[in-house]
């Protein structure tokens, strides 16, 4: 139960300093790759909400590539239904708009939250980091969709794990499109880039409304932000 | 799933004096006739109003929410949704009918129209009336009017805020009205995202009529594409026009209001009551101290990549205001047409008009001649009601809007347009009372520019600037209306071509420019109908007399005026082109025929 009293400021304060074997020891095994410089370093998209105008190209094009359509035996890009994004524009009044994507969180905690038992064989529960990728992808099949994950990710981090109406269970999670994200290549404002996680990155891990609240106090000097709260 | 690829083939129809909720088939050749938007709406309004002369603000008259084939799918700018009804605001010179008036079709960008195909619906018809202020809600296939007396009176930027914590959703996408549109006045317009704006003819108004103060929707589907491949190719050829083409940047850097300094270098912006086309003071109020003073953000609708809205923050007497803008429209008709150039002052007034829900074009020109009239003597400050109403004046402009807003003293008169209060005030006002067919010109002066003169004449809403210098622009975008796309990026020539292979491939009726251009002419062509049915003629294609007596004093193009016989001629060559008589402006029997609306009227 120590685990749990550790904090994300106790977090960002041993990152800061260094003491990554420790951290690895209280994430896990699945934390392991990032702390092991031989393994490959955890990658994310970062939002530069400066250049962000809230177009949403990028929910399209993340769409359109991970629900390609198969039409006459050709693999081909979807039509880009932004329900299927992995990104998520959050849009506020007065105008700042929030690109919600996973933040690829080191010690992840809603693969931490997740309660299904972990498969012997690959050491994975229903919801774990990929191996190949490093991203946090689900196996729905092992899925009991408790949301036990969305709540952790909302509650601690910045709520990007969305559940799917129909079937209780998280809809697919980025995946860096394999090494080359669509919605960094198609932002038309270059707002969008592929770099390494740290957590010690201004408003890492925060909530779209949290980012919105300050983007609008900095920008517009209002600190009322309209809509939900 | 319509047989029609490209389209949901689905029409939501709401009934707000029974509260009946149908989901009704769009006959394939409306869709293969009329395309989407604004000609999908003028066709579902025919079909609606069968006989002319109906009154804008009855139950009978539909409130028409459409989008295009393009909605919903991630073509570059397809992000406007039309709203056509019978506008409150029009009339002509006479008819036979007491309540004649034209055809309207606002145009709306953001988020609305995608978001009600992402629901899986064309579009929306709304007739009746409610017992009590309403507000529709959609999510997906569930549909439901809910009781909205609680938001009576409520501004737009705090409805905005509202109305997503009453849904408990951000992703509904919403358009409302706000006092004015609930109050009645001629010119309300609807709002989205507390900002963008259904602004000309009137929609507001008859929002208000029906108690409908709002429609919030969400989806999660979309129709098919009868050409994937080719579409997906012709797509990526689209996003590489827009993201190459030098306007992209232009919009970008400077939005509409780029075009605030130019305009007025070029002696054609709308100044002092339509009086000049030059404003010496213009770049008070210009982009680049726009750039300098306000704006901190350019903000896009969907899948745009020109980002042509500027949002930002006043500081100053008037400061403090939170808003988008000046845009070219609002900063001119509410800035350089008062001779307004204090831009804390300008945005404080755009801000309220948008709140309130009035349609910045109409009311800026409302005031302009109020101005006018009080300078002249016409009116004194009691008709006021003790606003000292004197050119440039940000304050008495404010107290000036809150009046028409609510309907009260002089703001009654006033809400009802330029023309009626010019019938009112008399005295050779009329002169000045700048209007065609009863709705108000924009911020184009034309006395140096006689193809945008044609323009605002011709225009079936009335004095519109969007509506085409010649015919074959006025095709093009009857066309650009129906798709779902937005105007400006198809301003640049490069982007036609990607526009209509993506239709093609979309709908997989292959369209080559001379066929576009014809299903164009088809809409424009339905709304003249309509409009002549209700008893407008070649004597409503006609402008104030200040045009053709007025010549600019100051500018480039200082001495300009038009010329009634040239304007004449050049109407004549216009109707000639159309197919339509030259004495009345009826389509010819065989131009109706040649483009298949025969069987429709």
């Amino acid at each position: 139960m120590k685990e749990n009293n550790f904090t994300r400021r106790d977090f960002l304060k041993l990152y800061g300093a260094g003491a990554t074997l420790l951290l690895a020891n209280k994430f896990g095994i699945h934390s392991i790759a990032w702390a092991d410089p031989k393994k490959k370093s955890l990658k994310m998209v970062l939002v530069d909400y400066s250049k962000c105008t809230g177009c949403r190209t990028c929910e399209a094009v993340c769409s359109a590539y991970n629900n390609p359509v198969k039409i006459n035996g050709e693999n081909l890009l979807g039509l880009g239904n932004p329900v299927y994004s992995r990104i998520r524009v959050h849009s506020f009044n007065p105008d700042v708009d929030v690109p919600n994507v996973c933040n690829m969180c080191p010690d992840a905690p809603c693969v931490k939250a997740c309660p299904v038992e972990p498969e012997p064989k690959t050491g994975r529960k229903a919801i774990y980091r990929d191996e190949k990728t490093q991203t946090i992808q689900t196996d729905l099949s092992r899925c009991i969709a408790c949301g036990s994950c969305a709540k952790a990710c909302a509650e601690q981090r910045t709520g990007v794990i969305e559940l799917d109406p129909k079937t209780g269970k998280p809809r697919p999670i980025c995946n860096l499109c394999g090494g080359d994200p669509q919605c960094v290549k198609h932002c038309p404002f270059n707002a969008l880039s592929l770099v390494e996680v740290k957590t010690n990155r201004k408003f890492y891990g925060q909530s779209p409304k949290k980012i919105a609240t300050e983007l609008a106090k900095k920008w517009y000097g209002v600190s009322d932000l309209g809509g939900l709260k | 799933m319509s047989s029609v690829k490209g389209y949901f083939g689905k029409l939501l129809y709401i009934d707000l004096s029974s509260g009946k909720i149908e989901k009704r088939t769009i006959p394939e050749e409306d869709l293969t006739k009329f395309i989407g938007g604004r000609g999908l709406g003028a066709k579902i309004l025919w079909d609606n109003l069968k006989k002319p002369g109906i009154d804008p603000l009855s139950p009978e008259n539909p409130i028409i929410f459409t989008t295009g084939p393009f909605s919903g799918f991630p073509v570059p700018s397809a992000s406007r949704t039309c709203v056509v009804t019978k506008s409150p605001l029009t009339s002509p010179v006479r008819s036979t009918y007491p309540h004649a008036s034209t055809i309207t079709y606002s145009n709306i960008g953001g988020f609305f129209g995608p978001e009600l195909r992402f629901a899986g619906y064309d579009g929306i018809v709304i007739t009746g009336k409610a017992n009590s202020l309403c507000y529709i809600v959609i999510d997906d296939e569930r549909v439901e009017i809910r009781d909205a007396k609680k938001f009576k009176g409520m501004r737009t930027d705090a409805f905005d805020k509202k109305i997503l914590e009453e849904l408990k959703d951000r992703r509904y996408k919403t358009v409302y009205i706000g006092p004015a549109g609930e109050n009645l006045v001629r010119y309300a317009c609807i709002i989205h995202t507390s900002a963008r704006a259904a602004g000309r003819g009137g929609v507001g108004c008859v929002m208000g009529s029906k108690n409908l103060k709002a429609i919030a929707v969400k989806g999660s589907s979309q129709p098919n594409v009868a050409n994937h491949k080719k579409f997906l190719t012709a797509l990526e050829k689209a996003r590489l026009t827009l993201q190459n083409s030098p306007s992209t940047k232009y919009w970008r850097n400077y939005g509409t209001a780029g075009y605030i300094v130019k305009s007025s270098d070029q002696g054609t912006e709308t100044v002092r009551n339509f009086r000049e086309g030059t404003f010496p003071e213009a770049y008070k109020i210009g982009a680049e101290a726009a750039r300098r003073d306000v704006w901190v953000r350019d903000i896009a609708c969907l899948y745009c990549p020109l980002a042509c809205k500027k949002s930002g923050r006043t500081k100053g007497k008037y400061g403090g205001i939170v808003h988008d803008g000046p845009e070219y429209e609002t900063g001119v008709m509410l800035g350089t047409n008062l001779l307004i150039s204090d831009m804390a002052g300008l945005l404080k007034i755009i801000y309220n008009v948008d709140d309130l829900g009035i349609d910045a074009i109409s009311v800026g020109a409302v005031i302009g001649y109020l101005m006018e009239a009080y300078e002249k003597g016409m009116i004194n400050k009691k008709f006021l009601d003790g606003i000292d109403l004197k050119w440039g004046s940000v304050d008495a402009t404010l107290k000036i809007i809150d009046k028409i807003a609510y309907r009260d003293g002089v703001g009654e008169l006033a809400s009802k347009g330029v023309k009626a209060l010019s019938q009112k005030i008399g005295q050779g006002s009329e002169k000045f009372a700048i209007h065609v067919k009863g709705t108000e010109l924009a911020a184009h002066n034309i006395q140096g520019n006689p193809p945008r003169a044609l323009c605002y004449a011709t225009a079936n809403r009335g004095g519109c600037h969007l509506n085409g210098d010649n015919a074959q622009a006025q095709n093009f975008r009857a066309m650009i209306d129906s798709t779902g796309v937005c105007l400006f990026p198809a301003m640049d020539n490069s982007y036609e071509e990607p526009i209509i292979s993506m239709l093609s491939a979309i709908t997989g009726i292959e369209y080559d420019r001379a066929q576009f251009l014809k299903a164009g002419e088809r809409v424009f062509n339905l709304e003249k109908l309509f409009n002549y049915r209700e008893g407008f003629r070649r004597e409503d294609d006609w402008l104030p007399d200040r045009f053709f007596e007025d010549a600019f004093t100051i500018g480039p193009k200082k001495g300009a005026v038009l010329d009634r016989a040239k304007f004449r001629d050049m109407l004549n060559q216009y109707y000639k082109e159309r197919g339509w008589d030259t004495e009345t402006t009826k389509p010819s029997e065989s131009k109706i025929k040649e483009l298949g609306l025969a069987k429709i009227i």
